[in-house]
């Protein structure tokens, strides 16, 4: 599969992700569930940053190149994040629908439509990380 | 059988943990859901006593204090530098003037793990004088039930965090100057 095709199906991806959500707001005239959107924006953020971090951090001193294998403590601090928010963008629409704030259809599309807005970012660094190095393990 | 030198029959020390950097990680994203879990719990409660709730009991300040002395208890404990708490294992007196700051680590560690366990208690502590003592019926209990979920699930979640900073992967070393 070339880039290209790849570009273009994640993306129609993506799109249908926000359709979901957005539609869960629009469809019941309630706006509250676009939160959703905002939070599975963020949630990768913070395994890219870690990441970018420690790659350009200059191993110089200390000659620990392994850092698939021995991740630093803000590596894990982030993934701890990542834990947290991922759990916050399902859990937002359940406290909602908990709260009748929201009917269920809308909680059902927001949650789908954020897992989905969330892995497709995943699914993309994913396809262009392993083409400059070839590791098999997946930061989520 | 040759003689051990250990108290107990069973040797913990014998008990290995696995060793997998996949397990470390994953350990780590299950601590982070844990506690998002707890928090939402909470949440759910308060947003629950300011919308739907027919009664007269409401969430007020009082509910969320066990909930924020196990999370300052939770960041304590796995703040701490673990080499510390084992570095002088032969001046394993209180107090010993000697090398390292074994003693104060294990002093603010205590302190952590007195409020994660303090916090347990304060919320069953809140659901039996705030809800069980006026007798309420369940959707009014159901936030005293969350306040219990939510410091339990704290508490499991620095379990988790803990044990999973202990895993160390056998297959690194780090060549450090």
């Amino acid at each position: 599969m070339n880039p290209l095709n790849k570009i273009i199906f994640l993306s129609a991806f993506l799109a249908s992700g926000f359709l979901l959500i957005l539609l869960s707001c629009a469809l019941f005239n309630n706006y509250k569930p676009l939160w959703v959107i905002f939070i599975f924006l963020v949630a990768p953020l913070p395994n890219i940053l870690a990441n970018t971090i420690e790659s350009t951090r200059d191993d110089f001193l200390t000659f620990s190149n392994d850092h698939g294998s021995n991740p630093s403590q803000l590596q894990e601090l982030c993934k701890y994040i990542t834990g947290t928010l991922i759990v916050s963008g399902v859990s937002l629409p359940i406290v909602f629908y908990h709260c009748h704030l929201i009917e269920v259809g809308s909680m059902l599309m927001s949650i789908i439509g954020g897992l989905i807005v969330y892995v497709d970012i995943i699914i993309f660094i994913w396809f262009f990380s392993e083409e400059e190095e070839e590791n098999d393990d997946f930061n989520f | 059988m040759d003689s051990r030198n250990n108290l107990f029959r069973f040797n913990l020390a014998q008990l290995k943990f696995p060793k997998s950097q996949k397990l470390r990680s994953f350990g780590v994203y299950l601590a982070g859901i844990l506690f998002a879990v707890g928090f939402w719990s909470m949440i759910d409660a308060s947003v629950y006593s300011k919308t739907v709730n027919a009664s007269t009991i409401h969430i007020t300040f009082v509910d969320w204090i066990p909930f924020i002395c196990s999370t300052i208890g939770m960041m304590i404990v796995n703040s701490i530098e673990k080499s510390n708490l084992l570095n002088d294992p032969n001046s394993s007196s209180f107090l010993s003037t000697g090398s390292g700051n074994a003693w104060a680590a294990r002093v603010i560690l205590f302190l952590g793990f007195s409020l994660l366990a303090g916090g347990l208690a304060g919320s069953f502590m809140v659901f039996i004088l705030k809800f069980l003592m006026k007798k309420v019926g369940f959707p009014t209990l159901g936030m005293g039930v969350s306040n219990i979920v939510c410091n339990s699930c704290v508490m499991f979640s620095c379990i988790i965090l803990w044990l999973s900073q202990n895993i160390e992967d056998e297959y690194s070393y780090s060549l450090a100057l």
